[in-house]
Protein backbone atom coordinates (compact mmCIF):
# COMPACT_ATOMS: atom_id res chain seq x y z
CA UNK A 1 0.00 0.00 0.00
CA UNK A 2 1.33 2.90 -1.10
CA UNK A 3 1.47 5.86 1.45
CA UNK A 4 2.43 9.12 1.46
CA UNK A 5 3.00 11.48 4.16
CA UNK A 6 0.49 13.94 2.45
CA UNK A 7 -2.17 11.01 3.13
CA UNK A 8 -0.56 10.87 6.88
CA UNK A 9 -1.29 14.34 7.25
CA UNK A 10 -4.67 13.84 5.60
CA UNK A 11 -5.41 11.00 7.62
CA UNK A 12 -4.51 12.69 11.41
CA UNK A 13 -6.70 15.96 10.07
CA UNK A 14 -9.41 14.14 9.68
CA UNK A 15 -9.08 11.79 12.77
CA UNK A 16 -8.84 15.11 14.81
CA UNK A 17 -11.69 16.63 13.05
CA UNK A 18 -13.70 13.72 13.97
CA UNK A 19 -12.95 14.13 17.71
CA UNK A 20 -13.51 17.63 17.75
CA UNK A 21 -17.57 17.27 16.68
CA UNK A 22 -18.54 14.84 19.05
CA UNK A 23 -20.79 17.13 21.33
CA UNK A 24 -20.50 17.32 24.52
CA UNK A 25 -24.19 17.01 25.59
CA UNK A 26 -26.07 15.87 22.80
CA UNK A 27 -24.12 13.12 22.33
CA UNK A 28 -21.69 12.15 24.57
CA UNK A 29 -23.93 11.87 27.56
CA UNK A 30 -26.68 10.16 25.69
CA UNK A 31 -24.26 7.19 25.47
CA UNK A 32 -22.29 7.57 28.92
CA UNK A 33 -19.14 9.05 27.52
CA UNK A 34 -19.91 12.88 29.29
CA UNK A 35 -17.11 14.18 30.50
CA UNK A 36 -18.92 14.73 33.97
CA UNK A 37 -19.72 10.78 34.21
CA UNK A 38 -16.25 9.69 34.30
CA UNK A 39 -15.05 10.97 37.30
CA UNK A 40 -14.73 7.21 39.37
CA UNK A 41 -13.01 6.26 42.58
CA UNK A 42 -9.92 8.42 42.65
CA UNK A 43 -8.17 5.82 45.11
CA UNK A 44 -7.92 3.29 42.19
CA UNK A 45 -6.26 4.16 38.89
CA UNK A 46 -8.67 5.06 36.09
CA UNK A 47 -9.91 1.98 33.95
CA UNK A 48 -9.48 2.54 29.93
CA UNK A 49 -12.97 4.00 29.58
CA UNK A 50 -12.54 7.18 31.73
CA UNK A 51 -8.74 7.37 30.12
CA UNK A 52 -10.63 7.44 26.88
CA UNK A 53 -13.34 10.02 27.67
CA UNK A 54 -10.47 12.33 29.01
CA UNK A 55 -8.45 12.40 26.30
CA UNK A 56 -11.55 12.72 23.92
CA UNK A 57 -12.39 16.20 26.24
CA UNK A 58 -9.13 17.01 25.76
CA UNK A 59 -8.63 16.72 22.57
CA UNK A 60 -11.85 18.72 22.17
CA UNK A 61 -10.52 21.44 24.31
CA UNK A 62 -7.13 21.84 23.08
CA UNK A 63 -7.16 21.19 19.29
CA UNK A 64 -10.33 23.73 18.95
CA UNK A 65 -8.87 26.71 17.31
CA UNK A 66 -5.66 25.40 16.40
CA UNK A 67 -8.47 23.22 14.03
CA UNK A 68 -10.02 25.73 12.64
CA UNK A 69 -7.21 27.45 11.52
CA UNK A 70 -5.72 24.47 9.64
CA UNK A 71 -9.22 23.59 8.17
CA UNK A 72 -9.14 26.88 6.57
CA UNK A 73 -5.65 26.48 5.53
CA UNK A 74 -6.88 23.32 3.93
CA UNK A 75 -10.06 24.60 2.31
CA UNK A 76 -7.76 27.63 0.54
CA UNK A 77 -5.39 25.19 -0.58
CA UNK A 78 -8.50 22.60 -2.03
CA UNK A 79 -9.85 25.72 -3.51
CA UNK A 80 -6.60 27.17 -4.96
CA UNK A 81 -4.78 23.83 -6.34
CA UNK A 82 -8.04 20.98 -6.27
CA UNK B 1 55.54 25.12 13.08
CA UNK B 2 53.86 25.14 16.55
CA UNK B 3 49.88 24.93 15.91
CA UNK B 4 48.94 25.22 19.83
CA UNK B 5 50.26 29.31 19.28
CA UNK B 6 47.69 29.43 16.08
CA UNK B 7 44.42 30.25 17.90
CA UNK B 8 46.06 32.98 19.86
CA UNK B 9 47.98 34.30 16.80
CA UNK B 10 44.09 34.55 14.92
CA UNK B 11 43.05 36.29 17.93
CA UNK B 12 45.28 38.62 17.99
CA UNK B 13 44.99 39.19 14.31
CA UNK B 14 41.59 40.36 14.89
CA UNK B 15 42.63 42.50 17.22
CA UNK B 16 44.79 43.84 15.15
CA UNK B 17 42.88 45.67 12.86
CA UNK B 18 41.82 47.69 15.10
CA UNK B 19 45.50 48.89 15.77
CA UNK B 20 46.30 49.18 12.46
CA UNK B 21 43.17 50.86 11.34
CA UNK B 22 43.93 53.52 13.46
CA UNK B 23 47.54 53.94 12.00
CA UNK B 24 47.57 55.71 8.69
CA UNK B 25 44.88 58.25 10.57
CA UNK B 26 47.99 58.76 13.22
CA UNK B 27 50.22 60.17 10.40
CA UNK B 28 51.84 57.56 8.06
CA UNK B 29 55.81 59.48 7.14
CA UNK B 30 54.68 58.55 3.00
CA UNK B 31 51.65 60.68 1.68
CA UNK B 32 51.31 58.33 -0.89
CA UNK B 33 51.32 55.20 0.83
CA UNK B 34 47.75 54.20 1.32
CA UNK B 35 48.54 51.15 3.07
CA UNK B 36 51.11 50.11 6.14
CA UNK B 37 54.34 48.92 4.87
CA UNK B 38 54.06 45.29 5.55
CA UNK B 39 56.85 44.12 3.54
CA UNK B 40 59.55 44.76 5.89
CA UNK B 41 60.62 45.18 9.20
CA UNK B 42 57.65 45.21 11.31
CA UNK B 43 56.09 42.06 9.18
CA UNK B 44 58.24 39.81 10.94
CA UNK B 45 55.68 39.85 13.53
CA UNK B 46 52.65 39.85 11.42
CA UNK B 47 54.54 37.04 8.98
CA UNK B 48 55.52 34.91 12.75
CA UNK B 49 51.31 34.65 13.17
CA UNK B 50 50.20 34.07 9.48
CA UNK B 51 52.60 31.24 9.30
CA UNK B 52 50.65 29.64 11.08
CA UNK B 53 47.79 29.21 8.49
CA UNK B 54 50.10 28.70 5.30
CA UNK B 55 51.60 30.29 3.14
CA UNK B 56 48.90 31.43 0.27
CA UNK B 57 46.80 32.73 2.57
CA UNK B 58 49.16 34.91 4.09
CA UNK B 59 49.24 37.10 1.34
CA UNK B 60 45.44 37.57 1.65
CA UNK B 61 45.06 37.32 5.10
CA UNK B 62 47.45 40.61 5.50
CA UNK B 63 45.55 42.71 4.13
CA UNK B 64 43.53 45.03 7.12
CA UNK B 65 40.38 45.29 5.22
CA UNK B 66 39.90 42.01 4.25
CA UNK B 67 41.34 40.90 7.97
CA UNK B 68 38.40 43.11 9.15
CA UNK B 69 36.09 41.34 6.70
CA UNK B 70 36.84 38.01 8.09
CA UNK B 71 36.45 38.75 11.46
CA UNK B 72 32.99 40.64 11.17
CA UNK B 73 31.95 37.14 9.06
CA UNK B 74 33.35 35.08 11.19
CA UNK B 75 31.65 36.73 14.65
CA UNK B 76 28.09 36.75 12.34
CA UNK B 77 28.68 33.45 11.72
CA UNK B 78 29.16 32.41 15.54
CA UNK B 79 26.14 34.87 16.16
CA UNK B 80 23.85 32.36 14.02
CA UNK B 81 24.98 29.26 15.50
CA UNK B 82 24.31 30.09 18.47
CA UNK B 83 20.87 31.70 17.42
CA UNK B 84 20.33 27.97 15.28
CA UNK B 85 21.29 25.87 18.20
CA UNK B 86 19.09 27.49 20.85
CA UNK B 87 16.06 27.39 18.84
CA UNK B 88 16.69 23.86 17.21
CA UNK B 89 16.86 22.92 20.72
CA UNK B 90 13.29 23.80 21.40
CA UNK B 91 11.72 21.58 19.21
CA UNK B 92 14.45 18.73 18.62
CA UNK B 93 16.27 17.63 22.16
CA UNK B 94 19.54 17.43 20.45
CA UNK B 95 21.03 16.41 23.54
CA UNK B 96 18.73 13.51 24.12
CA UNK B 97 19.33 12.46 20.40
CA UNK B 98 23.16 12.07 21.32
CA UNK B 99 22.97 9.43 23.74
CA UNK B 100 21.02 6.87 21.34
CA UNK B 101 24.10 7.59 19.02
CA UNK B 102 26.69 6.84 21.55
CA UNK B 103 27.64 3.45 20.16
CA UNK B 104 30.69 2.02 18.80
CA UNK B 105 31.32 -1.44 16.47
CA UNK B 106 31.37 -3.81 19.13
CA UNK B 107 27.84 -3.10 20.98
CA UNK B 108 26.66 -2.65 17.46
CA UNK B 109 28.06 -6.39 16.17
CA UNK B 110 26.50 -7.49 19.42
CA UNK B 111 22.95 -6.24 18.91
CA UNK B 112 22.74 -7.61 15.72
CA UNK B 113 23.51 -10.59 16.44
CA UNK B 114 20.91 -10.10 19.47
CA UNK B 115 17.79 -9.10 16.87
CA UNK B 116 18.74 -12.35 14.93
CA UNK B 117 19.43 -14.83 17.92
CA UNK B 118 18.19 -13.61 20.81
CA UNK B 119 17.60 -16.88 22.69
CA UNK B 120 20.66 -17.10 24.62
CA UNK B 121 20.94 -13.79 26.47
CA UNK B 122 19.88 -14.07 30.04
CA UNK B 123 20.26 -10.52 31.35
CA UNK B 124 17.89 -7.68 29.20
CA UNK B 125 17.99 -5.50 32.43
CA UNK B 126 18.83 -2.08 31.20
CA UNK B 127 21.91 -0.99 34.18
CA UNK B 128 21.38 2.35 35.07
CA UNK B 129 23.89 4.86 36.60
CA UNK B 130 22.73 6.71 38.95
CA UNK B 131 19.58 7.48 38.08
CA UNK B 132 20.43 7.99 34.53
CA UNK B 133 20.69 4.82 31.87
CA UNK B 134 24.32 4.04 30.84
CA UNK B 135 24.89 4.66 27.50
CA UNK B 136 24.58 1.84 24.62
CA UNK B 137 28.17 1.65 24.49
CA UNK B 138 28.39 0.21 27.58
CA UNK B 139 24.96 -1.66 27.73
CA UNK B 140 24.16 -3.63 25.36
CA UNK B 141 20.04 -3.91 26.47
CA UNK B 142 20.13 -0.14 26.11
CA UNK B 143 18.22 1.34 23.09
CA UNK B 144 19.93 3.18 20.44
CA UNK B 145 18.80 5.41 16.63
CA UNK B 146 21.81 4.38 14.89
CA UNK B 147 20.85 0.73 14.09
CA UNK B 148 16.88 1.59 13.22
CA UNK B 149 18.41 4.45 11.43
CA UNK B 150 20.59 2.46 9.02
CA UNK B 151 18.79 -0.31 9.16
CA UNK B 152 15.63 2.33 7.87
CA UNK B 153 17.67 3.27 4.84
CA UNK B 154 19.57 0.34 4.05
CA UNK B 155 16.21 -1.35 4.12
CA UNK B 156 15.23 1.41 1.37
CA UNK B 157 18.48 0.70 -1.09
CA UNK B 158 17.47 -2.90 -0.44
CA UNK B 159 14.08 -2.64 -1.83
CA UNK B 160 15.01 -0.75 -4.56
CA UNK B 161 17.55 -3.44 -5.81
CA UNK B 162 14.78 -6.21 -5.37
CA UNK B 163 12.49 -4.14 -7.44
CA UNK B 164 15.58 -3.36 -9.84
CA UNK B 165 15.78 -7.25 -10.28
CA UNK B 166 12.34 -7.32 -10.95
CA UNK B 167 12.46 -4.73 -13.75
CA UNK B 168 9.97 -2.62 -11.89
CA UNK B 169 12.40 -0.09 -10.85
CA UNK B 170 12.11 3.91 -11.33
CA UNK B 171 13.72 6.43 -8.89
CA UNK B 172 10.33 7.61 -7.66
CA UNK B 173 9.47 4.33 -6.46
CA UNK B 174 12.54 4.64 -3.81
CA UNK B 175 11.04 7.58 -2.71
CA UNK B 176 7.40 5.93 -2.28
CA UNK B 177 9.12 2.96 -0.82
CA UNK B 178 10.72 5.36 1.84
CA UNK B 179 7.58 7.77 2.66
CA UNK B 180 5.43 4.49 2.88
CA UNK B 181 8.00 2.93 5.21
CA UNK B 182 7.88 6.14 7.61
CA UNK B 183 4.39 6.65 7.63
CA UNK B 184 3.90 2.89 9.15
CA UNK B 185 6.59 3.51 11.03
CA UNK B 186 4.60 7.03 12.45
CA UNK B 187 1.56 4.46 13.01
CA UNK B 188 3.11 2.16 14.81
CA UNK B 189 4.70 4.70 17.34
CA UNK B 190 1.26 6.52 17.68
CA UNK B 191 -0.65 3.61 18.16
CA UNK B 192 2.14 2.59 20.62
CA UNK B 193 1.72 5.40 22.27
CA UNK B 194 -2.11 5.95 22.83
CA UNK B 195 -2.38 2.33 24.02
CA UNK B 196 0.39 2.89 26.55
CA UNK B 197 -1.54 6.07 27.32
CA UNK B 198 -4.82 4.17 27.67
CA UNK B 199 -3.20 1.14 29.89
CA UNK B 200 -2.09 4.06 32.35
CA UNK B 201 1.18 2.46 32.56
CA UNK B 202 3.98 3.79 34.79
CA UNK B 203 6.84 3.35 32.69
CA UNK B 204 10.14 4.91 31.68
CA UNK B 205 9.98 4.61 27.66
CA UNK B 206 10.27 7.99 26.09
CA UNK B 207 9.04 8.62 22.34
CA UNK B 208 12.46 7.82 20.96
CA UNK B 209 12.52 4.71 22.78
CA UNK B 210 9.46 3.94 21.00
CA UNK B 211 10.82 4.51 18.08
CA UNK B 212 14.29 3.42 18.55
CA UNK B 213 12.53 -0.41 19.12
CA UNK B 214 10.11 0.05 16.35
CA UNK B 215 12.98 0.19 13.71
CA UNK B 216 14.55 -2.49 15.10
CA UNK B 217 12.18 -4.71 13.14
CA UNK B 218 13.91 -3.21 9.66
CA UNK B 219 17.11 -5.85 10.42
CA UNK B 220 14.98 -9.06 9.88
CA UNK B 221 13.02 -7.36 6.91
CA UNK B 222 16.67 -6.82 5.44
CA UNK B 223 17.58 -10.26 5.84
CA UNK B 224 14.82 -11.58 4.80
CA UNK B 225 14.89 -9.60 1.29
CA UNK B 226 18.11 -10.43 1.35
CA UNK B 227 17.80 -14.21 1.57
CA UNK B 228 14.72 -14.11 -0.93
CA UNK B 229 17.15 -12.30 -3.54
CA UNK B 230 19.34 -14.99 -2.85
CA UNK B 231 17.27 -18.08 -2.87
CA UNK B 232 13.71 -17.58 -3.88
CA UNK B 233 10.74 -17.06 -2.40
CA UNK B 234 11.14 -20.51 -0.22
CA UNK B 235 14.71 -19.13 1.18
CA UNK B 236 12.57 -15.36 1.72
CA UNK B 237 9.85 -17.52 3.84
CA UNK B 238 12.04 -19.18 5.81
CA UNK B 239 14.38 -16.71 6.73
CA UNK B 240 11.26 -14.30 7.43
CA UNK B 241 9.87 -16.55 9.91
CA UNK B 242 12.86 -17.24 11.84
CA UNK B 243 13.53 -13.16 12.15
CA UNK B 244 9.63 -12.91 12.71
CA UNK B 245 9.95 -15.39 15.44
CA UNK B 246 13.57 -13.59 16.85
CA UNK B 247 12.01 -9.97 16.96
CA UNK B 248 8.90 -11.51 18.84
CA UNK B 249 10.69 -12.71 21.49
CA UNK B 250 13.28 -9.93 21.64
CA UNK B 251 10.17 -7.50 21.81
CA UNK B 252 8.83 -9.15 24.69
CA UNK B 253 11.56 -9.92 26.30
CA UNK B 254 12.72 -5.94 26.48
CA UNK B 255 9.10 -4.56 26.54
CA UNK B 256 8.47 -7.07 29.51
CA UNK B 257 10.61 -5.24 32.01
CA UNK B 258 9.68 -1.98 30.56
CA UNK B 259 6.02 -2.22 30.98
CA UNK B 260 4.70 -4.92 33.44
CA UNK B 261 5.25 -4.59 37.28
CA UNK B 262 8.72 -5.15 39.16
CA UNK B 263 6.94 -8.81 40.36
CA UNK B 264 5.74 -9.93 37.40
CA UNK B 265 8.74 -9.07 35.16
CA UNK B 266 10.44 -11.61 37.10
CA UNK B 267 8.35 -14.46 36.16
CA UNK B 268 6.34 -15.04 39.33
CA UNK B 269 2.57 -15.02 37.85
CA UNK B 270 0.88 -12.18 39.30
CA UNK B 271 -3.08 -12.44 39.21
CA UNK B 272 -5.07 -9.32 38.60
CA UNK B 273 -6.66 -7.21 35.84
CA UNK B 274 -3.89 -4.66 35.27
CA UNK B 275 -1.04 -6.95 35.05
CA UNK B 276 -3.35 -8.98 32.67
CA UNK B 277 -3.86 -5.92 30.61
CA UNK B 278 -0.28 -4.76 30.30
CA UNK B 279 0.96 -8.29 29.19
CA UNK B 280 -1.81 -8.40 26.75
CA UNK B 281 -0.56 -5.05 25.38
CA UNK B 282 3.39 -6.62 25.45
CA UNK B 283 2.31 -9.13 23.22
CA UNK B 284 -0.24 -6.80 20.92
CA UNK B 285 3.20 -4.41 20.39
CA UNK B 286 5.61 -7.78 20.09
CA UNK B 287 3.02 -9.21 17.54
CA UNK B 288 2.86 -6.73 15.44
CA UNK B 289 6.21 -6.35 14.25
CA UNK B 290 6.20 -9.48 12.98
CA UNK B 291 3.01 -8.23 10.88
CA UNK B 292 4.66 -5.36 9.71
CA UNK B 293 7.72 -7.30 8.56
CA UNK B 294 5.81 -9.44 6.34
CA UNK B 295 3.68 -6.35 5.04
CA UNK B 296 6.60 -4.00 4.16
CA UNK B 297 8.77 -7.32 2.02
CA UNK B 298 6.21 -9.49 0.71
CA UNK B 299 5.55 -6.75 -2.36
CA UNK B 300 9.77 -7.15 -3.29
CA UNK B 301 9.90 -10.86 -3.58
CA UNK B 302 8.04 -12.23 -6.42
Amino acid sequence: MAFTLYALIQTAILCVNAIAVLHEERFLSKIGWGADQGIGGFGDEPGIKSQLMNLIRSVRTVMRVPLIIVNSICIVLLLLFG
Amino acid sequence: MDYSSTPTGFRQRKLQPKVRMRSPGSGTSDPNQLFDDTSSGSAGFRSQEASGLGYPAQALLSEPMSNFAMAYGSSLASQGKEMVDKNLDRFIPISKLKYYFAVDTVYVGKKLGLLVFPYMHQNWEVSYQQDTPVAPRFDINAPDLYIPAMAFITYILVAGLALGTQDRFSPEILGMQASSALVWLIIEVLATLLSLYLVTVNTDLTTIDLIAFSGYKYVGMIVGVLAGLLFGKTGYYLILLWCCMAIFVFMIRTLRLKILSEAAAEGVLVRGAKNQLRMYLTMAIAAAQPVFMYWLTFHLIR
